[in-house]
């Protein structure tokens, strides 16, 4: 029931009563009342006609950075006696100065231009209305609209620099790059020996071999060096990434993903993403800045989701090629291990940079004593997973989200598995 | 402001109600009400504002009712203004908290406070008034007084609201 209409039925009510009980004191009990419902009546909106506008200093910005939102509303109808004017915002965006919500009265004719300052988290929005809700002085009278205006922001996930990512597809593409690529020809690292061919710069003679064997000159074979095409898939699976308290660790795998995929796109690899969270998405492979900006503007809207598993998952060729590198970011789970087993077994090589939902899960509880127990059995259930990963040929590396992951990029990716394993470090960080 | 007036005015109609019932002798009646008003209280204290409308209707209700049982009209006015105040402040406090800017919550706040009190007073000044002067009407007369009282604030309420 609104409020005008409880108010009359209140006052049917006081004047019925006062006249069955022929009572005029009771009858007199409703002229408060009455005079209320008048007063409020009396200079109730009858119709909005505004416009509103918005505007904001930036449409694109980087986490920690402020915008300010302008907007400017005219009344070209009646006078209003109350108004709210309020923008509604959405949940990553906090207001740090000004009021995104103003009551005010706005006469006839008349112009009201306020602005205020929002900080957030990674997004985006689009600003499609402003909420108006005029009324008189007492509520009685209510009218709502949706005025609309424009105007989006974008707020991109924060930028974690990793120089080099070692990656060793099996296939590569034709234009040179910095991926080794099993082929002898131009390039820097020794590949192998062959008999000298005309055309062969003298330099890469190897006089050493050439004077053992005799008559038969023999130059040096280097590595050729080229770009390759790259999978990137962000595992946003609901349940892998949230945990008690509404804490997720899905943020430091979008960073690893933009640190990733940065990387990549930077030594000039051809790079795809798909996102398997709140809705898949897929990102075409590119090349370079365009696609750069592509993958960031992907990741500012990536949202976990319980939708989609992996065992649906179906990666098309088009996408990325068979014998390609696959980078799965993802805290992992153990049905996990089928689904990677089948994408080795289609020639993919596969990377896994698994940001280490125990450790985080473990910090967020606290260090209470009666936890460690079953702490230590979680982190020994992950071993067991991660070791069975790397024995299907997956490189795995583990990332405890509280290093910052330049250093783990530094220290686990920064050259191939392979050398990590000689030396013994990098891929049990 | 508001919040600390609609506490006052809850506390003011349970006090005046449950003081006025209790000079009748009816004790249990006088601490039903107090039960009730402190229900509102702690609704309201909770933020639970949803239930103002039915606190305000049946705290009428028990103003009637004391006009009924011969207790001084002037605690029925005091519950029916009180319960009046209490409800608008509690549904004004609402449309404050939407805003966040504290020089608009305080502008309005003030002028809405004006109006209410204005009107209260004017309200509260008509009822006295109408007392002093007394008219002898048949209850036909009186029926078809209230009648057309009814029809015109039935006109009006309908004509605004299909505006709105």
């Amino acid at each position: 029931m609104s409020r005008i209409a409880l108010l009359a039925a209140v006052i049917y009510l006081i004047i019925l009563a006062g006249v069955g009980t022929l009572n005029g004191a009771m009858v007199g009990l409703a002229l408060p009342l009455v005079l209320y419902l008048l007063a409020g009546l009396w200079r109730g909106p009858e119709s909005l006609n505004l416009t509103a506008h918005r505007t904001l200093s930036a449409e694109r910005i980087s986490p920690g950075s402020t915008v300010t939102i302008e907007i400017t509303v005219t009344n070209h109808g009646e006078a209003l006696e109350q108004i709210l004017l309020r923008d509604q915002l959405p949940p990553f965006l906090e207001v740090i100065e000004g009021a995104s919500s103003r009551l005010v009265s706005l006469p006839a004719r008349e112009t009201i231009s306020w602005s205020y300052t929002v900080q957030g988290r990674r997004g985006s929005h689009t600003f499609t209305h402003l909420e108006a809700l005029a009324e008189d002085r007492f509520g009685l009278l209510t009218k709502k609209t949706l005025l609309p205006t424009t105007g989006s922001l974008l707020i991109l996930p924060s930028l974690v620099r990793a120089r080099h990512i070692a990656i060793r597809p099996r296939q590569t593409r034709v234009y040179s790059g910095m991926i080794p690529a099993h082929q002898g020809g131009t390039g820097i690292e020794f590949f192998g020996l062959r008999e000298f061919q005309p055309g062969d710069s003298p330099h890469h003679i190897n006089w050493r071999v050439s004077a053992r064997q005799g008559s038969t000159l023999y130059s040096n074979e280097y590595q050729q060096e080229r770009v390759a095409d790259v999978g990137i898939i962000l595992d946003g699976r609901r349940r892998v990434n949230e945990f008690g308290g509404g804490r997720s660790i899905f943020e430091s795998s979008v960073v690893a993903a933009v640190a990733v995929s940065s990387a990549l796109l930077g030594e000039g690899n051809r790079v795809g993403l798909f996102i398997n969270g709140k809705r898949p998405k897929w990102t075409s492979p590119g090349y370079g800045k365009y696609q750069r900006e592509r993958i960031m503007q992907d990741l500012a809207l990536a949202e976990v989701g319980d939708s989609h598993d992996f065992k649906s998952l179906i990666i098309p060729r088009r996408l990325f090629p068979p014998n390609s590198q696959i980078i799965l970011i993802s805290p992992l789970s153990a049905d996990d291990i089928p689904v990677l087993s089948q994408m080795r077994a289609r020639g993919y090589q596969l990377l896994v940079i698994s940001p280490d939902p125990v450790s985080f899960e473990a910090r967020g509880l606290g260090g209470r004593p009666s936890l460690q127990l079953a702490v230590r059995i979680a982190r020994l259930q992950r071993e067991v997973l991660l070791r069975d990963m790397r024995h299907v040929g997956v490189q795995v590396v583990n990332w405890d989200v509280a290093v910052p992951f330049e250093q783990v990029a530094r220290a686990a990716l920064s050259r191939p598995s392979s050398f990590l394993h000689a030396i013994q470090r990098g891929v049990r960080s | 402001m508001t919040l600390i007036l609609t506490f006052t005015s809850i506390a003011l109609i349970v006090g005046v109600l449950a003081f006025g019932i209790a000079m009748n002798g009816r004790i249990l009646a006088s601490v039903i009400v107090t039960i009730l008003g402190l229900v509102w209280l702690v609704l309201h204290l909770r933020g639970i504002n949803r239930f103002s409308r039915f606190m305000f209707a049946i705290f009428v209700l028990i103003s009637l009712i004391c006009v009924w049982v011969e207790i001084p009209p002037s605690f029925a006015l005091a519950g029916i203004t009180l319960s009046l105040t209490a409800w608008d402040l509690s549904t004004f406090g609402q449309r404050l908290a939407m805003t966040d800017s504290p020089s608009d919550a305080r502008q309005s706040e003030n002028a809405h406070l004006l109006r209410l009190f204005l009107v209260l007073g004017l309200g509260v000044s008509g009822y006295i008034a109408a007392t002093l002067f007394e008219v002898n009407l048949t209850f036909g007369a009186a029926a078809l007084l209230a009648l057309l009282g009814i029809w015109g604030i039935s006109s009006l309420v309908y004509r605004l609201r299909s505006c709105e």
